[in-house]
């Protein structure tokens, strides 16, 4: 119950900061759309505001599912890793849906002013994008790190280039070989 | 003859329970706030703002506040539905809704107020976008009819949400029953002095229908995914239900 709930007002609390999202959605009225996140599912109708309220849903118009990989990219590139999901279903509902949260931008600067004040609510946004712009490049960082340690120093992995390279001297040396035996045949044959 | 229900512990006849209920409510509605605050410690507010974020509301909507009383629930509805919304504040105790009305017109504020029996709601069908009764259908004598009317005014997809005293967690059940039957009534001797009363509201928590009891009378009463959440270890629980 409280899942739910809160999934609904933060859902549509986005939509309301976002300019034009819940028109954009207001042309599916009465469709359903359900968020089926695998321990549990949020099935809600879009309703004559564009807004999203939990409903009671048979057979959905839309499912969205959330992929390991959405899962694993979310906190680093946000809404670019949406597209990750598993969508099915309505296919004009889920242009819109996908068209929405792609335009789903939290001010988080706008919620914190009535709690702490305009400046500490900069501020404090402020701060929160550069932690989490600081933590991307750290993210990224390692991972190049890992991957350069993997290939140049431990050499456990191969580059793509080397790969085709050793693709390459595969094939030349497999023609050489056949090139060989035909010789050797030829000259088998000659001999006898 | 007349059928009988219970008033508490006692057996009354059907016809007569409105009336004793209202008395209650005449006698306890002055200090109602000041005695709700004193019994949950204050809890009370947490378990209604609990009930109004379970809403889902928008601007714009219409809600509809059963046995409203004081106006608790109305007041934080209204934040949520702004301008363009509407809240029904309604009541069958006259005590109770005066004192409600009064505080909201303190606050500036003029919601619709109707004096109305909660088991025959003068409102059209598919009208409300969310009907809420806390602490209020344990006092109604016929609990499925309430349940239908609610269900009759609520739109298609439109959602019921229930606040009542529940069955508490078991371990905690004599401690419960301590503080209901001794320190209740002591309390509403000394603040309100209306012992009764307040032996009234231990004994009606006892004898209303526990959480699974009330999950089911909703879905029989036409409700489709009912739910219920427990607050404070299931001294109160949230019902939640869809009109479909």
């Amino acid at each position: 119950m409280i899942a739910a709930a809160l999934f609904e007002r933060s859902l549509n609390h986005l939509l309301r900061q976002s300019p034009g999202a819940s028109e954009v959605l207001r042309r599916h009225y009465g469709r359903s759309v359900r968020f089926d996140l695998a321990v549990t599912q949020f099935d809600f109708r879009i309703a004559d505001d564009g807004y999203f309220s939990e409903a009671v849903v048979d057979v959905p118009d839309a499912v969205i599912r959330p992929t390991a990989s959405l899962l694993a990219r979310l906190p680093f590139f946000g809404r670019e890793a949406l597209r990750d999901a598993d969508y099915s279903g309505d296919s004009a509902v889920l242009h819109s849906l996908d068209q929405v949260f792609r335009s789903l931008e939290w001010d988080a600067e706008a919620d914190l002013a009535p709690l702490v004040g305009d400046i500490a609510a900069h501020r404090l946004a402020a701060a929160g994008h550069d932690a989490l712009h600081t933590l991307q490049h750290s993210a990224r960082a390692l991972g190049q790190n890992a991957s350069e340690y993997l290939l140049e120093e431990a050499e456990l992995m191969a580059r793509k280039v080397d790969v085709a390279r050793f693709n390459r001297a595969v094939d030349t040396l497999a023609d050489d070989v056949a090139r060989l035996e035909a010789r050797l045949a030829q000259l088998e044959k000659a001999r006898q | 003859m007349d059928k009988t229900t219970h008033f508490g512990y006692q057996q009354v006849a059907e016809s007569e329970k409105a009336a004793k209920v209202a008395e209650v409510f005449h006698s306890v509605a002055a200090r109602y706030d000041l005695m709700n605050d004193l019994m949950s410690a204050g809890l009370h507010r947490l378990w209604k703002r609990f009930t109004v974020a379970q809403a889902g509301l928008r601007p714009g909507m219409k809600v509809l506040d059963v046995a409203g009383g004081t106006a608790d629930l109305t007041r934080l509805f209204l934040k949520e539905v702004g301008e363009t919304g509407q809240v029904f504040l309604t009541d069958i105790n006259f005590s109770m809704l005066r004192e409600g009305r009064d505080r909201m017109l303190n606050e500036g504020r003029t919601p619709p107020t109707v004096q109305c029996d909660g088991e025959r709601l003068p409102f059209p069908s598919d009208y409300f976008d969310c009907v809420s009764v806390a602490f209020g259908l344990r006092n109604m004598t016929h609990k499925d009819q309430a349940l239908a009317e609610m269900n009759r005014v609520l739109k298609p997809g439109g959602r019921l949400l229930v606040l009542e005293f529940s069955k508490v967690w078991k371990p905690l059940e004599p401690a419960y029953d301590v503080y209901s039957f001794k320190l209740l009534p002591l309390m509403g001797k000394l603040v309100a002095q209306d012992a009764g009363s307040y032996q009234y509201l231990a004994e009606s928590i006892r004898m209303h229908p526990g959480q699974d009891e009330l999950k089911t009378m909703m879905e029989t009463a036409g409700f489709a995914k009912v739910s219920y959440h427990n607050l404070t270890a299931g001294v109160v629980a949230l019902h939640k239900g869809f009109k479909v």
